[in-house]
């Protein structure tokens, strides 16, 4: 093939025996120096190092190599170093290819040095192939508009809004509702200032007002998405019924949670004295003094927690919530302290499964016991049973702190502590492609590392749309989405990496299939010479590959994972396993 | 069967000296620490704590728990929410105290010092005027005490309040005995088994002898201090009540002589033991000592004014100082009766008997709990 004229170096590393330890490198170095086109093999103690860099630097220069090979650890940890080094070298860093012999070879085979080493001579094999058909390619280039699209205007999407404006970006949040604020404006005093959450709205409403470039739509729905990262066009449907086409160059998602609706039965809900924590804090919001309930004053409340949260997959639940909500045990403490407030005299019992007042909310805990409140613990496998009793409410609970001794609290009220449940978002992740996870809430890429994107470049997740979350917590990943977005725009273009896919127009018959095959809709028809063909929009396209086996010409090819590539890659490796 | 909670226990609690049961998280700290717990097979000071919390009258009534504790205070000292766990047991111990006594008296004395104090004098003043109004022939030439106070009347006044004591006693362990067994459920045990466990009652009675084991370091020195206190206090009683004739003399015997002897042996051992308590409430050395209650200083105060009493009228008699010695003498009974007729049945030292009836009563419900048992284990 043309490419075996290509010069070629390789570079083996001991990652200070991670890898020498099980893989004879020397061997492999051998085997690699045999491979047509390898003009120089070396090992090395750590590649990433900075004189082994610099050393690898002077070899392509002096060398004058056409492409490299280092065979170290995963390319997630050194991709990019390596990428950086070639370019700082002259040599296109598309004509670098990591082999992993690490996580894929010597930590893997501890046990048959032997054979990693001839695993590793194979993989390092299939790299020289690899780059030995690879071609020199550039980043694409997209210009980004300054502006963003925030949708909800919870405290999650109208902080985001305003730290946007003041790095001068211009920003529309909208909002379902007629109001913002979400639930934080519903839900009277919050932990840990025992601010008000009404307050905390209109102070953010009001920094909004006074912000030239903020546009806030309520009563508004997104309907349509167009474009990709910095030049997304967004139809938003008013509730006048008109619509509007937004132009941003990047969107954030901040649609929050919805509480868990307890089915009628549900740990006695429906009967006149079991509310849930939210119908009950709606309740407190315009309470002074002692309570009165149903016509009687307060005198006992059962907290049940848990509902809603935590649930067995297999307890008929076919969308069973097995997550832990995390904030409605301190949500739970905290609303009794609200109440000791009112009136001291009330008696509180929570029934809970493990107390997960993380963090600073510990103190909540310790500060509601202190003020009365009792804990008793209950077992999932026999949960408490709420039945109305001449009137008034009977909680009967197998005590675990007194191994399991059944008890009863008769009760004024039974409040039914809910989790946070994803909100109905069919329409959004139509719209915008998002991925949910499991639990239904969105998903970001990567939960520790890349924690608010999404794998639709340019759109953003922020607040309890993600995730069960606080309102400092919201806060907090609204802020890190803002500051990912205004890295993004403030830059004026970006970068996108070219393995997206090439259709060779002259095999194109314009058939089509490829077009469904996409979900992203990166491909769309044109005429090529007057004949129909197949385009593809490189910035909405993610190099998924999903186009290239339908097309029945084989006409599409991905850059970076060519076909050619990937089958030298396999041949290469069976060449070995032809000889074992 | 389905307990009802009464959610105004711990409140209850917190008028005996328990205020720190809303404290407690239920980590069983206290639980792990203590000495005596595990090997009572019990899950106290934790559990006792969670039934306050509760409010789990009824059970905390049957359960012997409280009565296994004799306060090293190690647990409190582990509490890592400094929740009291000794000083919770000590409040539930006075707490059942008052629950057993069916006048409402030991419930009164220990919610109001005043009240205590008030019913001491009470009684006091009435032993005052009695000697003020019905004294024998005063002799002032030289010490006529049993021409003073004749020996027979003041035997008389002994007994009567020796009965009026048992009777308050019996019917206060009665309550207690029921309480504890569940109610009619204590008839479903023969009388037999009820006979069969008193040595239990005799010997923890009279040793307490569970103390020692309590607590890492210095238990043995307390319990061994305890042990001296209730031995000179049981002298004392013997004396006066059983013996009277025999104690209360005109005639000075010799200093050796057996009379003399174990009279001094009483006053000594209250002496030691009420000072050396005192000092450690004083200076809250121990753990046990460190939350004073206005009772517990109460029933100390007056022992020990009982034996200081008792040794002035001692001295003023042998200096050979009549009229000295009579009043010294009303003063000594002014406060020893009213120290003996509201600590026993009502007070402090009641704790000291049903402590043991509590072992007495659970060590019963053991033995016919396993007697009920043993056919099915025959049959199996
Ligand atoms: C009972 C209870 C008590 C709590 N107490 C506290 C507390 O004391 N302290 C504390 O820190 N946290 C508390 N929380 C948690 C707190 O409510 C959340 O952390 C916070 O509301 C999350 O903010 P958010 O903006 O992410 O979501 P949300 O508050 O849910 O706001 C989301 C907004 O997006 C809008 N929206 C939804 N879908 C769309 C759509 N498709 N298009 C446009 N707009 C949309 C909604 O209408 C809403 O206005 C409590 C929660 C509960 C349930
Ligand atoms: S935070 Fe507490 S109440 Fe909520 S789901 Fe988790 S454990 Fe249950
Ligand atoms: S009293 Fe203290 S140590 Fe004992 S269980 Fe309670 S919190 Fe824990």
């Amino acid at each position: 093939m043309s490419g075996e004229k290509k010069k070629i170096g390789v570079f083996i590393c001991h990652c200070g025996g991670n890898i020498s330890d099980y893989v004879d490198v020397e061997k492999v170095r051998e085997e690699a120096e045999k491979e047509p086109g390898v003009v120089l093999a070396k090992t090395t103690m750590f590649a990433c190092s900075d004189a082994a860099q610099q050393e690898m630097i002077e070899a392509i220069q002096k060398e004058n190599l056409d492409g490299i090979v280092v065979a170290s650890c995963s390319p997630k940890l050194h991709l990019y170093t390596f990428r950086a080094m070639a370019e700082r070298a002259g040599l296109n860093q598309y004509r670098y290819t990591q082999v992993n012999l690490r996580e894929q070879c010597s930590w893997s085979h501890r046990d048959d040095k032997e054979g990693a080493t001839t695993k590793g001579a194979s993989l390092v094999r299939a790299g020289i192939a690899k780059v030995r058909l690879s071609e020199s390619l550039e980043n694409s280039r997209v210009d980004t508009l300054p502006a963003v699209l925030v949708v909800g205007a919870g405290v999650a999407g109208m902080r985001a809004a305003l730290a946007l404006a003041d790095l001068g970006l211009s920003v529309h949040i909208v909002e379902t509702e007629n109001e913002p604020g979400g639930w934080t404006a519903k839900l009277g005093p919050a932990f840990p200032s025992n601010r008000d959450g009404a307050e905390l709205v209109r102070n953010l409403r009001e920094a909004i007002q006074t912000r030239q470039n903020i546009a806030l739509y309520t009563g508004a729905h997104v309907a349509e998405k167009s474009g990709s990262v910095g030049q997304f066009s967004v139809r938003v449907r008013l509730s006048s019924g008109e619509s509007l086409q937004l132009k941003v160059g990047a969107v954030i998602i901040a649609t929050g949670f919805d509480a868990y609706a307890p089915a009628k039965g549900e740990f006695g809900y429906g009967l006149p004295g079991v509310l849930t924590l939210p119908e009950f804090r709606h309740m407190l919001k315009t309470a002074r003094g002692p309570l009165v309930f149903n016509g009687r004053r307060l005198g006992t409340v059962a907290y049940l927690y848990c509902v809603g949260s935590r649930q067995e997959p297999d307890e008929g639940h076919p969308n069973a919530h097995t997550y832990c909500s995390r904030t409605c045990c301190a949500a739970a403490v905290h609303t009794a302290l609200l109440v000791n407030g009112l009136d001291p005299e009330v008696n509180q019992y929570h029934l809970f499964r493990d107390m997960r007042t993380y963090g600073k909310n510990e103190l909540l805990y310790e500060e509601a016991g202190r003020k009365g409140s009792v804990f008793v613990r209950w077992d999932p496998g026999d949960p408490p049973e709420v039945q109305e009793e001449k009137g008034r409410m009977m909680v009967r609970v197998a005590d675990l702190l007194d191994a399991g001794e059944r008890i009863e609290i008769p009760a004024d009220l039974v409040v039914l502590v809910t989790g946070m449940v994803p909100r109905p978002n069919q329409d959004l992740v139509h719209v915008f492609k998002l991925p949910l996870g499991k639990d239904g809430f969105f998903n970001e890429i990567h939960p520790k590392l890349r924690p608010v994107e999404t794998v639709i470049s340019g759109v953003f997740i922020a607040g309890a749309s993600q995730s069960p979350k606080t309102i400092a917590e919201s806060v907090a990943s609204s802020l890190a989405a803002v500051s990912k977005s205004a890295a993004l725009l403030l830059k004026g273009y970006v970068e996108l990496e070219p393995f997206v896919a090439r259709v060779d127009t002259a095999r194109c018959t314009g058939c089509n299939e490829c077009l469904a095959a996409c979900p992203y809709d990166a491909l769309e028809k044109t005429t090529e010479d007057g004949r129909q063909a197949v385009r593809v929009a490189a910035s909405l396209c993610k190099g998924g590959g999903a186009c290239v086996p339908v097309c029945p010409e084989g006409a599409i090819d991905l850059l970076g994972y060519s076909d050619s590539e990937v089958t030298e890659m396999i041949d290469a490796l069976a060449r070995e396993a032809v000889h074992a | 069967m389905t307990a009802r909670v009464d959610p105004n226990l711990h409140r209850e609690i917190a008028r005996f000296g328990g205020h720190d049961v809303d404290l407690c998280m239920n980590c069983g700290n206290c639980t792990a620490i203590c000495p005596l717990s595990e090997e009572s097979g019990g899950s106290f000071p934790r559990r006792v704590i969670h039934l306050l919390q509760v409010g789990r009258t009824e059970k905390l009534m049957q359960t012997v728990d409280p009565w296994l504790c004799y306060y090293c205070g190690e647990c409190s000292e582990s509490c890592p929410r400094d929740a009291n766990p000794g000083e919770t047991m000590m409040a539930t111990r006075r707490y059942l105290t008052a629950r057993y006594d069916w006048t409402g008296l030991a419930g009164l004395f220990y919610r109001s010092a005043a009240a205590e104090i008030a019913a001491l004098a009470l009684v006091g003043l009435f032993v005052a005027a009695l000697f003020v109004l019905f004294h024998g022939p005063v002799i002032t030439g030289h010490v006529e005490l049993n021409t003073f106070a004749p020996v027979h009347w003041v035997e008389l006044g002994d007994l009567v309040m020796a009965a009026a004591l048992t009777f308050f006693l019996l019917t206060n362990a009665a309550r207690m005995a029921w309480m504890f067994m569940g109610g009619t459920e204590m008839f479903k045990i023969s009388p037999a088994v009820y006979l069969r466990q008193v040595p239990v009652f005799l010997s923890h009675f009279f040793t307490q002898k569970r103390w020692r084991r309590c607590g890492s370091g210095g238990s043995q020195k307390r319990w061994l201090t305890h042990v001296i206190l209730v031995s000179g206090y049981l002298s004392m009683l013997t004396l006066v009540l059983v013996l009277l004739r025999w104690f209360q003399t005109d005639r000075v015997y010799a200093v050796y002589n057996p009379q003399r002897l174990w009279g001094y042996y009483a006053t000594a051992a209250l002496l030691y033991g009420t000072v050396n308590f005192m000092v450690s409430r004083w200076r809250k050395a121990d753990p046990m000592h460190r939350f004073s209650e206005a009772s517990d200083w109460i029933f100390l105060v007056m022992l020990f004014l009982t034996a200081l009493t008792g040794i002035v009228m001692h001295a003023l008699r042998i200096a050979g100082l009549p009229m000295a010695t009579y009043i010294a003498y009303v003063i000594h009974l002014a406060i020893a009766v009213p120290m003996l007729v509201v600590e026993v049945p009502f007070g402090k030292w009641a704790h000291l008997f049903y402590r043991p009836l509590a072992l007495y009563l659970t060590s019963v419900k053991e033995a016919g709990a396993s007697r009920v048992k043993a056919p099915v284990e025959a049959a199996a």
